[in-house]
């Protein structure tokens, strides 16, 4: 089994990078170099433990019997290179990935990043090509970060793929007044066949966005602005300041312009809406004298679905998987799939969300270990999930990750409705 | 003679006024001052190797490139591990950030956080001069050495008072203990291995640091390949901070 061998492999390789280590003044790495290259290996196992009454799982079912539980691995390889030469710089990072579901397996081959950038002085840079962009100050949600790839808020360090673009980056420092920085970072971004930005148009449009960036009193301040033919018109903003040594505070706020909503009601009648959505975002992130971190944040989504609404997605779809069961006909049950599969295909489609992520460092004398546990709640329905997890650095470069999520609600909740009951998650990751 | 005199008593004034001038003790803001250049002698860069030490005697090792900008500007840049390599931290006065290539977003982050784990905090990787972040309360002399007291000028600042002996020929500190508000002892810093690095100035290659919060545990950072060098502004910017690594 292929992952089976990398993880022996990657086992293998760090216990005899590790073994190697001894205690010393020299350094080496002062010496510069135009080139780097590196990767970065990571071998992933997830277990399914499906809620079977679950309105994802009975809709899935018209697929087939996914069973009560499932196996999912994952291998990934991300090599990276860069070169430099006086202004010039280019970069690549690749991702290539072996899945096997439990239901068929498969391989994805993408360019993460892949570009050139030009910076005759720190004031100014020209990048094009691929690169990945994230805007917003917030941990587990961006909703200024209109132009940003949706992440993983507990497992923040893996690689995203970029955008193709066009940009410009301008940056001018100020002495001795309450603004202390400026940036302008202004962004094309085509949309061209199914390679590039495809999920931000039709082919042919050319999307722009622009940010602006003050260093001002001490705060961050982003003003951001992004827009194209196929896209509302966005306006964010957002800030970030530290009260004290052992306090930070976020938030962000963001405006779109005659955003299409889809709205079903219990009968399976859909309503399109046009509405002007605000949503914005608090958080804050504290150190206490434990060296214990806490993250705390609110989320507000303004087009996202109020209690009624989602009760109401539900209980068409449970009418529809019903019906399908004692007919045996399937004609509406997938027009429901395809009715909600929006929905579905949102990390978080609801209203109101908190998160709270509290973590800490070598706890009881448990060296390289880092506990945490997050909690991500819909504040609509009371529904959420809860997700203890462990970081574990045994070796230089080497790193083992353990999670479990356990989605918490009653029927027809956001997180009630969850198809997993339970998925514990490991994976190891390695770097060289 | 009378015109003899007032000259003979300026002659003998310009003999002694350096000699006067030389053994009139130094203030406590002056030893800082003095602490300051020869521990960060102006715009510099130079590379840092930072050895967390685990009671099970196992170590880890960063090594950072370490930019400086008058009193209040610092980029550290990660050079190795793999796993870190590319990490870059920016400080300007009290604002600190942190930026992981793969999390794409500079993130702020505050002075008592470490971004290397161990016993060493974000404050004492991008230390600013003392200067800039503590008030002289009052200094003794003993044993050929200072004694400093530092009050912390604002609550921003990771410790609220510093006890400093300052090695009286050399104007290093050998040693600096950091307090809390409440007047608890959050760790010790032990300099060490004094070495000229030109210009007359004298600095401590190595500095440890032990924590009554940490039992058992030790860091150690190495400084090396000193350079003085001037930089733009912009390189102290949250803009520049992911392209830091392409500054040669």
């Amino acid at each position: 089994m292929p992952v089976w061998v990398l993880v022996a492999v990657l086992m293998l390789g760090c216990v005899a990078a590790g073994g190697a280590e001894t205690y010393d003044f020299a350094i080496p790495e002062a010496e510069p170099k135009n080139y780097e290259i590196g990767a970065r290996l990571e071998a992933r196992y997830l277990f399914h433990r499906y809620d079977t009454a679950s309105a994802k799982y009975r809709l899935d079912r018209l697929q087939g019997d996914p069973g009560a539980d499932a196996h999912e691995w994952h291998g990934v390889v991300e090599p990276m290179m860069s070169y430099r030469r006086g202004i010039l710089k280019a970069a690549l990072i690749t991702h290539h990935e072996y899945v096997d579901d439990g239901v068929g397996t498969g391989t994805r081959d993408d360019v993460y990043e892949g570009y050139v950038s030009l910076t005759p002085s720190p004031r100014f840079t020209l990048d094009l090509g691929k690169r990945s962009v994230l805007w917003g100050k917030g941990y587990a949600w961006n909703p200024a970060g209109f132009v940003n790839r949706p992440r993983d808020p507990d497992d923040a360090t893996q690689n995203l793929e970029g955008r193709v673009l066009a940009g410009v980056d301008l940056i001018r420092s100020f002495e001795g007044g309450r603004l202390a920085n400026l940036g302008l970072t202004a962004l094309a971004l085509p949309v061209i066949d199914d390679w590039s930005n495809p999920e931000l148009g039709a082919d042919g449009d050319v999307n722009y966005a622009l940010k602006l960036y003050l260093l001002w009193h001490d705060t961050d301040i982003d003003f951001i602005w992004f827009d194209g033919p196929g896209q509302p018109l966005s306006l964010g903003f957002d800030f970030s300041k530290n009260l004290a040594e052992n306090i930070e505070i976020h938030g962000e706020l963001a405006w779109r312009r005659d955003v299409l909503r889809t709205v079903v009601d219990p009968h399976g009648r859909i309503r399109f809406e046009r509405a002007d959505p605000v949503d914005y975002l608090l958080g804050l992130r504290y150190l206490n004298a434990l060296d214990t971190t806490f993250i705390l944040e609110y989320y507000h989504r303004g087009s996202g679905y109020d209690r009624g609404e989602l009760e109401d997605l539900f209980a068409f779809q449970d009418a529809a998987v019903d019906r399908w069961q004692a007919s045996g006909d399937t004609a509406e049950v997938e027009r429901a799939q395809q009715v909600t599969r929006s929905y579905f295909s949102e990390r978080n489609p609801g209203r109101d969300y908190g998160y709270l992520k509290v973590s800490r460092k070598e706890p009881f004398d448990l060296l390289d270990v880092t506990p945490w546990i997050a909690l991500m709640a819909s504040l609509q329905d009371g529904s959420f999930n809860v997700q203890p997890g462990l970081t574990w650095t045994p070796l230089t470069d080497l790193e083992l990750n353990f999670r479990v999520a356990v989605p918490v609600g009653p029927a027809d909740t956001e997180f009630g409705e969850k198809p997993d009951a339970c998925r514990p998650e490991v994976w190891v990751r390695y770097y060289f | 003679m009378k015109k003899i005199l007032p000259s003979a008593l300026v002659c003998l004034a310009l003999v002694f006024a350096p000699v006067t001038a030389f053994a009139e003790p130094l203030t406590g803001e002056q030893i800082l001052e003095r602490v300051d250049r020869n521990l960060e002698p102006g715009d510099l860069e130079m590379y840092r190797k930072i050895i967390n030490i685990e009671p099970d005697g196992k170590q880890k090792e960063y090594v950072l490139r370490f930019l400086k900008k008058d009193k209040d500007k610092v980029v550290t840049l990660f050079v190795s591990p793999a796993s870190e390599a590319g990490r870059a931290t920016l400080r300007l006065g009290d604002n600190m950030w942190l930026y992981i290539p793969n999390v794409g977003k500079p993130i702020r982050i505050t002075s008592m956080q470490s971004v290397v784990g161990g016993v060493f905090n974000n404050a004492d990787i991008m230390r600013l001069d003392y200067s800039v972040e503590y008030a002289v309360a009052g200094s003794t002399e003993a044993e050929g050495q200072y004694v400093l007291d530092l009050k912390a000028r604002s609550g921003a600042v990771a410790y609220d008072r510093l006890k400093m002996w300052v090695d009286g020929e050399r104007l290093v500190p050998v040693r600096v203990e950091c307090f809390a508000a409440t007047g608890m002892l959050i760790k010790t810093l032990h300099f060490s291995d004094i070495k000229d690095i030109g210009g007359g100035m004298a600095s401590p290659a190595v500095t440890e640091t032990d924590s009554p919060l940490y039992q058992g545990y030790k860091s150690v950072m190495v400084s090396a390949n000193l350079k003085l060098r001037q930089f733009s502004d912009e390189v102290f910017t949250l803009n520049y901070l992911p392209r830091v690594k392409d500054l040669r």
